[in-house]
């Protein structure tokens, strides 16, 4: 097979909702119960529209937040989550590339400040870098949570580059240093992303199908079913990789079935049910 | 929203196909499904291309040619797939030369190893060769619209290899199913330790082999850049992908449809074919920044390898599936070419 043409494997990395990333940051921001309240009114909303044009005003506030305390780690660490989910879920393609460039610096200030070897890590080789994470203990998950989704966020807004494919490994070291210290953390999300990551290639390319299902799996059985976006990744990536119609099938009308209406959930809940009806549309001409 | 324009175009395709399918095919039923395996992963460029090739075939044909892929390799391996359009399962697939080269074996021939210089030498060749290799393989039952670039592959390794001599006492890496690349090894002296190319991460890991080679897209893809630190930057073979339907399937279309199947996807393979030059160029400097040292042979000792495989000519003409006469073509292509473009002096 003419690998050159797989250049696109990245491109292909979607964004399992982050809604943490509102919470973290909301609270972070205002504090207290105010946050969480808007937190909530955000990711209760079944309006994505009304998210997409309002959210910018907090990355305003983030930025402004984080000038004045450059050294807060839960500011910075926020930041990268919210920089990560707009611009990867709501901006526009070609600003998507800045705002996550954004994210990562976010990110990487975040973890290093509450790790200090972790100033060092860039352009470290997979073997050193692997053997660094084993370092980080489970205190410090929150910035590595934060450290990886906003890399994998400028990733995926990058993923015409061959950088992207370059750098995935890294990243998936990451999040799986992060599934070993707490596999639960934000409701499953990293056996979500861990699933995502491990369909990206077929069998054939070094892909694993087989650790895929596991983490999907695992990943819905942490969100209690709650999160309809992992269900729709999964039929996108493996049953599909795998060319398994029944399961896509059954996946996706769960998704469409399913209320989108679920506290904290609502909102990713209201576009995965779009794309899962989208997927449904084209399953017959696609297995 | 926040869809990567990608994505977003695999999607565009889907819906035109979709809705050419509803326009167009309400008539009838397809006069012809062509069914097509590849190990391309849905949504990669190569899909994105075939896909769009395909739509531009179901609108141009009226809906009388439809191509339906099923891509990431969920057909099986090169000899799978074969089998499946023998027993009339599928209709074609995109293949690399060493699996379509079981049908006809000239088109192992670029991956002689060592053979070319330069890319200059490959793009010489194969403005020649390559409709030549095509229409052999057409006698041999399949219909090509073009050749796809793999690339160069270059020495991979955890220690510097700058000579033979580096390399000796070390377990280097074959292919399954590369009968050439395993006379190679042996006639420069080497253990060569055969491997599914899926088990290639695991084998440098464990210490199964120590030396591995593929071009940089293929080191990228395949992760093996998290596992090995050299690369030694020589020209060890050149890879190719190969899009072909069965014969007999395309007779079965109409002379205007085989023209529009053959004029559209030529079209999509050349434009594959010309990226893929600098998807590798830019594979290359990634790995550069992932850490991996790039590596120099000696020229003195670069000629002294090709003169050692060189010797294994002899015994690759003695075999059945080695096009001996399409092989003496290439040499006569490659030795007009080196006269007329002598290397500059140093």
């Amino acid at each position: 097979m003419a690998l050159a043409s797989v250049r696109a494997i990245a491109r292909r990395l979607a964004w399992v909702a982050a809604c943490a990333a509102l919470t973290a940051g909301c609270s972070s921001l205002i504090g207290g119960k105010a946050a969480d309240t808007l937190a909530a009114a955000i990711l209760n909303q079944d309006d994505p529209e009304l998210v997409a044009s309002g959210v910018p005003a907090y990355l305003l506030l983030v930025d402004g937040l984080i000038a004045q305390s450059p050294d807060s780690a839960p500011l910075l660490s926020a930041g990268a989550q919210l920089f990560a989910l707009y611009g990867s879920r709501f901006a526009a393609p070609e600003r998507a590339v800045a705002l996550t460039a954004k994210a990562r610096r976010y990110g990487e200030r975040a973890i290093c400040l509450v790790h200090d070897a972790a100033c060092n890590w860039r352009g470290l080789d997979y073997e050193r870098f692997v053997a660094e994470l084993e370092r980080v203990d489970d205190k410090d998950i929150g910035p590595l949570y934060s450290y990886a989704i906003s890399w994998l966020s400028h990733l995926d807004a990058t993923s015409e580059d061959w950088t992207a494919v370059g750098e995935l490994p890294w990243v998936q070291a990451v999040l799986e240093r992060a599934l070993a210290l707490d596999e639960s953390y934000e409701n499953g999300a990293l056996h979500g992303y861990l699933g995502i990551l491990n369909s990206l290639r077929p069998p054939a390319l070094g892909g694993k199908p087989d650790v895929a299902r596991a983490h999907f799996e695992r990943a819905i059985e942490l969100s209690g079913g709650r999160d309809l976006s992992i269900k729709v990744e999964y039929a996108r990536r493996y049953a599909r990789l795998v060319f398994d119609q029944e399961l896509h099938d059954r996946l996706l009308t769960d998704v469409v079935d399913a209320p989108a209406e679920t506290p904290l959930f609502t909102l990713f809940n209201v576009l995965a049910k779009q794309e899962a009806e989208e997927l449904l549309a084209t399953s017959k001409e696609y297995f | 929203m926040g869809e990567r324009s990608g994505a977003r175009l695999a999607r565009t395709l889907t819906r035109l196909t979709a809705a050419a399918l509803l326009v167009l095919g309400m008539a009838a039923a397809h006069a012809a499904d062509i069914k097509i395996a590849t190990v391309a992963p849905d949504g990669s460029r190569w899909m994105l291309e075939m896909r769009a090739g395909a739509a531009e075939v179901l609108a141009q044909t009226d809906g009388r040619v439809a191509m339906k892929f099923y891509p990431g390799g969920v057909m099986g391996s090169d000899a799978q797939v074969l089998r499946k359009i023998r027993i009339g399962q599928l209709q074609g697939g995109a293949f690399t030369a060493g699996g379509l080269g079981e049908r006809y074996g000239a088109l192992n021939l670029y991956g002689t190893p060592l053979l070319f210089h330069s890319l200059a030498e490959v793009d010489a060749v194969r403005a020649v060769l390559d409709p030549e290799l095509a229409a052999g393989l057409e006698r041999a039952g399949f219909v090509t619209f073009g050749f796809i670039e793999g690339g160069f592959a270059n020495l991979l390794a955890n220690e510097p290899i700058r000579s033979v001599e580096d390399m000796r006492r070390k377990k280097v890496w074959v292919p399954e199913g590369d009968p050439i690349s395993f006379l190679a090894m042996e006639a420069l002296g080497l253990s060569p330790a055969v491997l599914p190319v899926t088990d290639v991460l695991t084998g440098l890991q464990t210490g199964l082999i120590d030396i591995a080679f593929a071009s940089p897209v293929a080191a990228l893809v395949l992760q093996w850049h998290t596992k090995v630190k050299y690369i030694t930057d020589i020209p060890v073979s050149y890879s190719m992908g190969i899009f072909a339907i069965d014969k007999n399937v395309f007779a079965t279309l109409a002379a205007e449809d085989q023209r529009i199947v053959r004029e559209v996807m030529a079209r999509h393979i050349v434009a594959l074919d010309r990226e893929a030059r600098d998807d590798n160029r830019e594979a290359a400097e990634v790995l550069a920044k992932a850490g991996l040292q790039t590596v120099t042979v000696d020229a003195a000792d670069l000629a002294s390898w090709r003169n050692t495989l060189e010797g294994v000519w002899p015994r690759l003409r003695g075999r059945p599936d080695f096009d001996a006469a399409m092989f003496d073509r290439l040499l006569a292509l490659l030795a007009e070419y080196r006269r007329t473009h002598p290397p500059a002096t140093p």
